[in-house]
């Protein structure tokens, strides 16, 4: 009889070690942003760090000085911003939540041409000594767990944008390396065509039809 | 009534793609919004999508159904579905690419905006930890430990991952910088090369005119 009573704890405690380790983790989206794009994302508990990071990986479009970037906006469910970073190429942000709900995030893009934004939002709770307090199965063990796999996760949120910066860069390579091939081998031409025509030009200067004394 | 052009809003989940909980997104109505993942060979994924019923009583109706379409960047069709609420997918990886999970909401007069939960987990994550307590009876310590350790592999295979990509763009940009280099003793050469040609043939000219 009391083995089956341990056995339910076990599984009752294991429901709600899931609960509070595993919460709500954006893998990470790139969206091609031409006004606005917004992601809806559940906060469980007050007080947990919503952290991320987002990269625009650009196609083909050169970052002049003329485009200031994208918008990034949080609100919270009570509608407050409570997170803006304004005119970035990409950036990575933290801060912890104010109460739990439904938060908004969201890209603005000022400019017509669609940008393609990649981000990671990562919500994560650690249980507090208050939450030890409440709930007997919690062990001083289980925060140390739950602060190890923050840890990961802050590793893994990390090489997401490491990796959405290769990208990009990749891409930045590629197109100058296509263009910078492309303008040297259309000069080339343009100065073999050039010479062509000087040659014409000059030769028809000296032709019989017109007078060659008044050159 | 003109087809309105479809706003296809490419999500492109291009980085590791590893957990994710509920996303949520909204859909109006004949819009196409398209979620692609990076996704490794080998590798599990799982996906579930439903709509958010905006009204817990009544059933859906079909304007509020979704179409839904999950292909590779090779063009393989992994799962499809017409004018369901919800669903789920799920296959093994067999190369390392875009997979996209596209959806649709059918066109409507009053433009309506649906609310889509998307669930897609992708290694480490795609794996049903519930199950695996379940099944062989492990200390719950014992599964948050070896989830960790899972973890921790994958984000080691991920850091070779990106080691290779940087050497693969500096191998690029190592190309780039040599060709550079010809190119740049190719237009000296085309250039006097041009210059002497020009010279030839207009020295020949005139002295076919016998003006020199």
């Amino acid at each position: 009889m009391m083995e089956k009573r341990r056995g339910k704890m076990w599984a009752l405690a294991l429901m709600c070690f899931l609960l509070l380790n595993w919460v709500a983790d954006v893998s990470s989206l790139s969206v091609t942003v031409t006004d606005v794009e917004c992601v809806y994302e559940y906060v469980l508990y007050e007080g947990d760090t919503i952290s991320g990071n987002f990269v625009v990986v650009d196609h083909d479009i050169f970052w002049t000085s003329d485009h200031p970037g994208i918008d990034f906006i949080v609100t919270s469910p009570g509608g407050n911003t409570v997170h803006s970073l304004k005119g970035t190429s990409g950036d990575k942000f933290e801060f912890k939540a104010p109460r739990s709900g439904m938060y908004k995030f969201c890209f603005h893009n000022a400019y017509s041409t669609p940008e393609t934004v990649a981000f990671y939002i990562h919500i994560g709770h650690i249980p507090s000594d208050h939450d030890l307090a409440k709930d007997e199965h919690l062990n001083p063990i289980n925060v140390k767990i739950a602060k190890l796999r923050e840890a990961l996760e802050s590793v893994t949120a990390e090489q997401k944008y490491l990796k959405a910066r290769d990208t990009r860069h990749r891409h930045t390579n590629e197109s100058t390396r296509k263009r910078v091939i492309g303008y040297t081998v259309g000069e080339y031409l343009l100065l073999v065509a050039a010479s062509v025509l000087q040659v014409f030009y000059i030769r028809r200067l000296f032709s019989k039809s017109v007078a060659y004394n008044r050159v | 009534m003109i087809l309105r052009s479809v706003l296809v809003l490419v999500l492109l989940v291009g980085i590791l793609s590893h957990a994710s909980e509920s996303l949520r997104f909204e859909l109006q109505s004949s819009q196409t919004k398209c979620i692609a993942e990076d996704i490794k060979s080998n590798s599990m994924t799982v996906g579930k999508y439903h709509v958010v019923k905006p009204n817990e009583d009544h059933p859906l109706p079909d304007s509020h159904k979704l179409t839904v379409r999950v292909t590779s960047s090779y063009g393989n069709n992994f799962h499809s579905a017409e004018k369901v609420e919800s669903g789920q997918f799920a296959f093994t990886a067999a190369e390392q690419g875009d997979y996209m999970a596209c959806f649709w909401v059918p066109e409507h007069s009053p433009q309506i905006t649906v609310t889509v939960d998307f669930d897609w987990r992708t290694g480490v994550h795609a794996k049903d930890w519930t199950n695996v307590a379940k099944k062989g009876q492990v200390d719950a310590m014992q599964l948050e430990l070896k989830n960790l350790f899972d973890t921790v592999q994958s984000i080691h295979e991920e850091m070779f991952y990106l080691r290779e990509r940087e050497e693969e763009m500096q191998e690029l940009n190592k190309a780039t910088t040599s060709k550079m280099f010809w190119l740049s003793f190719l237009s000296l050469f085309l250039c006097l090369s041009v210059a002497g040609l020009q010279f030839w043939h207009l020295k020949s000219f005139f002295e076919k005119k016998k003006l020199i």
